[in-house]
């Protein structure tokens, strides 16, 4: 319990570094959003008022007037609360635009997570039993050259062949627009279709995954508990799965808790270039209008994600480590 | 007593990337019913490749490359990969070196003892698993309640035990036992073998023991086959081995070991390093080390040739029956 | 001389991956570095109608702006590799500096850099990148490098703790110290000599992430649309509706840049991990028994059916 405390604790203090850095930046960087603002406005020939002053600078959450700790403690205040300001792109608060995408990058990452680490694993688990064969080479180069394909390339060029010039997947959208969100085979299929094509991007692109199960696999076929699984007759796929793998995915799933940022990362990309309408699109649109709450929030977003799986992580980990299990409870 | 496992002629390769190198060579010899067989040498002279050849466990690079290995007069490099399966444990079982490390980290004991009994189909239910594992945990001196630990909550005596409970889960005709104390301390090595013997009575098992330490074996085996680079250069009765060395090589290793009982004698060892494997001189291999090489040991090779009341022995120079009690070789003078 | 040419040669044969790998980083560099020798166009030149077809004049066709894609690409490769030049040093610095003194001192400082690189590492760092450039508003392509410097170091930093923790706990390190090295000596003379593969290899990973990373970033619209980079090129292709109107070598050349530039990188990191980690090598070794363990069954399947054949006639 005391272990999980103490990660419970680390990861709260993440957070508020995250918050920190967050609260810091604007107030360090050159561009203060405030200021480009109000030259935006002048710019388009704007009246500028102190009124207008005073309504940004509690918008942005900051004003001249009160010290930097009392701002900083009302900034955190309001966080953990869950006002994370108002998106100047959207005129909507935050949390509620982020909620908007949340359910779509939840359901490409959440499939890409089932399918990819199923792939990958099963994968590594075979290459690794086929070790130094024909089809053990073709597979690690293979998942080398497609893994290292930047994401970007990776995206423009499947939405440029299958769903631009082929026309076999949709070009942009979660489901088809026509139709009302209903729990129905259409509508279900319809959101099954357009998530296809960046969802296989994504898969394709985490294929170097297969390389990690299979080193892990090859550390494990030393060990000799393996050896004394086929000494007592267990059957092959039995010491394979149970013996093997049941041991080689410990490392993946602290690899998966460092991964995460790096998925929705991806995604983030993915989602932009296949118009998916998750919160990486949404982030985009607030980038380009210099939205800084939305970024903002954002960034923090993305700090709870990758924090959750961490948690998840650690929690699996007990879970199926007896050895852990002994050691920190 | 009948032979029970038989080897004739086996060889053993490693494939590397400059050719394979023969770990090894020609070795035949028996295990009758019943009968505790040693076989000991210094590390890397192919003892522990002859005790995973048994049960076709060698791991690539190892490759089986001549030979028959007869069990029952069945050729077992001639089974296919089903009863290759079913023969593993069922017949022969192995108590292997590392007990630390041969128990699957993240399943209990249970769990491990079922997987034997399911994989031979020897239980109906879980259920009858289980009791059968608490009985074997019992011959073992295992409190039963242990059954449900993970292998990490036991110390290394208690883990080499439930080994040697799991290895006699199906009552195998052979039980290979490759360096099982080695890892242990001196007290609980003794403690494992009294209860391995008196296991051995209640159940007549056969046993191939595998060790570098000849005081232990002596004590505890019928007969020693001695190896030197992936031959067998004398195989005899335990006592003999001792007493009355026939092979240079037995006479050294014999020096190299305190006895437990006996006078106390100064230890000396064998000069030189053993053989690089990659590269065999003809005649006899260990002529460079010998204290009684010829020119003939140097040319050529000695076959295993049978000493009417001693043992077989591949020597050309093959030493008196009083080399140990008798003047003729004061062993100071010669190491 | 030649005995080194020859061991080059035996190293690229018995290594095909890295072959192919250094073949397409240093085809790739040449090209770059040596533009001018490759085209007569300058990247920034109007020279052609918007959006021709690629011909024989102009290989890989012409932009929106009647700009010549392949002096594009070639001249916008030089910044895209700098710029991964660079960010890997920084990367590699940092998390040399913070992995190795974690590593060796322990105690405190180790206490003290490993919570700091695991609270960077778990904020996400495209994100935080994201924001770092959106204040800073379109930024060089030097600032991106700097901020991926700044923001990717944690991973490379635990990566060379463990390995510093590692060699530091063998029995060289013990005995060098109670004969008395000084620290500094150490770490340079007897710890990072022995790091040189992983080091290698954590160098040309974060290469390729950095240089993939300023594509992202670019193509998003945070670098500096006039300069001509790889990933500029893109977003201008983005921004100009490249894929909808079927212009596809304006998406498909950098495209192809990037992706080649990344592979032979990757191959060549592939390389290195193989031969410094034996496990792998153990492949080749596998490959070879494979073979042998496929005569001796062969051998073994003829023996036994003659010795029917023999039982038969009598």
């Amino acid at each position: 319990m005391r272990y999980l405390l103490q990660r419970l604790g680390f990861y709260i203090l993440a957070f508020l570094v995250a918050v920190t850095i967050n609260f810091f930046l604007p107030r360090m960087m050159p561009g203060d959003p405030i200021q480009s603002f109000l030259a935006r406005l002048a710019q388009n020939g704007g009246q500028i008022t102190p009124e207008t002053v005073t309504a940004l600078e509690s918008l942005y959450g900051y004003s001249s007037s009160t010290p930097l700790w009392q701002q900083f403690f009302s900034y955190l205040y309001s966080i953990l609360n869950g006002e994370w300001g108002i998106s100047t792109r959207f005129f909507q608060p935050v949390v509620d635009v982020l909620g908007r995408g949340m359910l779509w990058t939840l359901l490409l990452v959440g499939s890409f997570l089932v399918l990819s680490y199923t792939l990958t694993t099963l994968g590594g688990i075979w290459v690794a039993w086929k070790r130094g064969s024909r089809i053990d080479s073709f597979v690690t180069v293979g998942s080398v050259v497609v893994s290292s394909i930047p994401a970007v390339v990776m995206a423009l060029l499947l939405y440029f062949i299958f769903a631009s010039d082929l026309g076999w997947f949709p070009t942009g959208y979660a489901y088809d627009p026509a139709l009302d969100p209903a729990f129905t085979w259409e509508f279900i299929s319809s959101v099954l279709y357009h998530l296809a094509l960046p969802l296989m991007a994504m898969v394709l692109l985490a294929m170097g995954n297969i390389m990690g199960m299979r080193s892990n696999m090859i550390n494990q076929l030393g060990e000799d508990f393996i050896v004394m699984g086929w000494a007592k007759g267990v059957p092959d796929r039995n010491v394979m799965l149970n013996y093997g793998a049941r041991n080689a995915i410990l490392p993946v799933v602290t690899a998966f808790a460092m991964s995460v940022g790096g998925i929705f990362a991806g995604s983030l990309i993915i989602e932009i270039i296949f118009n998916y309408p998750g919160i990486g699109q949404i982030m985009f649109q607030g980038m380009v209008a210099r939205d800084y709450p939305l970024i903002q929030g954002y960034l923090l977003l993305m700090t709870l994600m990758v924090l959750s799986a961490n948690m998840i992580a650690d929690v699996l980990l007990l879970a199926l480590d007896p050895r852990l299990r002994t050691a920190v409870l | 007593m009948t032979a029970l496992i038989e080897v004739k002629n086996l060889c053993v390769d490693y494939i590397t990337l400059n050719g394979r190198v023969r770990a090894v060579n020609n070795v035949s010899f028996t295990i009758e019913e019943g009968e505790i067989l040693g076989l000991a040498g210094e590390s890397g002279c192919g003892k522990s490749t002859i005790a995973f050849a048994l049960m076709r466990l060698h791991r690539p690079p190892a490759l089986i490359s001549g030979g028959e290995i007869l069990f029952n007069g069945e050729n077992i490099l001639d089974f296919d990969e089903e009863s290759l399966r079913k023969f593993r444990w069922k017949d022969t079982s192995m108590v292997f070196q590392s007990a630390m490390s041969c128990l699957n980290p993240v399943k209990t004991i249970e769990y491990q003892f079922y997987d034997i009994f399911k994989a031979h189909g020897a239980v109906a239910s879980r259920q009858e698993s289980i009791v059968k594992a608490r009985e074997l945990l019992n011959i073992v001196d295992i409190p039963e309640e242990r059954l449900f630990d993970y292998p990490h909550q036991f110390s290394g005596g208690m883990r080499q035990r439930v080994v040697i409970a799991m290895a006699l889960a199906l009552k195998p005709k052979l039980l290979i036992m490759d360096e099982p104390t080695t890892a242990l301390d001196v007290v609980i090595q003794r403690e494992i073998l009294q209860k391995v013997y008196q296991l051995k009575q209640q159940f007549n098992f056969a046993v191939l023991f595998i060790t570098h330490d000849l005081s232990l074996m002596v004590e505890f085996c019928d007969r020693i086959g001695i190896m030197y680079s992936g031959q067998l250069v004398e195989v005899a009765e335990s006592k003999a081995i001792l007493t009355q060395p026939q092979h240079p090589y037995t006479f050294g290793l014999g020096n190299a070991f305190p006895t437990l009982t006996g006078e106390l004698k100064a230890m000396t060892g064998i000069p030189g390093m053993p053989l690089d494997l990659s590269n065999i001189p003809s005649g006899c291999r260990f002529a460079e080390r010998c204290f009684k090489a010829s020119e003939l040991c140097r040319q050529t090779e000695p076959a295993l040739h049978y000493q009417p009341e001693r043992g077989w022995a591949a020597c050309h120079q093959v030493l008196p029956v009083t080399a140990r009690t008798g003047q003729d070789i004061p062993t100071e003078d010669v190491y | 001389m030649k005995k080194l040419w020859y061991q080059f040669k035996e190293f690229f044969l018995n290594n095909p991956k890295a072959a192919i790998g250094m073949v397409l980083v240093l085809g790739i560099c040449i090209l770059c570095f040596f533009a001018p020798l490759f085209t007569d166009y300058l990247p920034n030149a109007r020279i052609a109608r918007p959006h021709e077809v690629p011909s024989a004049d102009h290989i890989l066709g012409t932009t929106r702006m009647g700009r010549d894609v392949w002096s594009q690409v070639i001249y916008g490769g030089r910044i895209s590799i700098l710029v991964g030049l660079v960010a890997g040093i920084f990367v590699m610095f940092m998390a040399m500096v913070v992995g190795i003194s974690a590593g060796y001192f322990g105690g405190i400082v180790d206490n003290v850099l490993s919570f700091f690189t695991n609270v960077v590492m778990v904020i996400p760092s495209l994100p935080l990148m994201l924001v770092l450039a959106s204040y800073l508003d379109q930024v060089s392509p030097l600032v991106i490098a700097v901020i991926i410097g700044a923001t990717s170091w944690p991973f490379g930093a635990r990566v060379i703790r463990a390995q510093t923790l590692s060699i530091r706990n063998r029995d060289f390190i013990h005995a060098a110290e109670v004969m008395g090295e000084s620290r500094r000596r150490m770490v340079f003379f007897e710890v990072m000599p022995n790091m040189l593969a992983i080091l290698g290899s954590s160098f040309i990973s974060t290469v390729i992430y950095a240089i993939m990373t300023e594509a992202t970033l670019e193509f998003l619209g945070l670098g500096d649309p006039l300069s001509v980079t790889w990933g500029v090129m893109l977003y201008n292709a983005q921004q100009t509706s490249a894929i909808r109107i079927g212009a596809w070598w304006e998406i498909l050349a950098p495209s192809m840049a990037l992706a080649s530039l990344a592979i032979g990188l990757a191959l060549v990191n592939f390389s290195i991990d193989e031969i410094s980690n034996p496990k792998l090598r153990a492949q080749k070794i596998m490959a070879k028994f494979r073979r042998e363990q496929a005569k001796e069954d062969k051998a073994r399947q003829a023996a036994i059916s003659t010795n029917k054949a023999l039982e038969g006639v009598a």
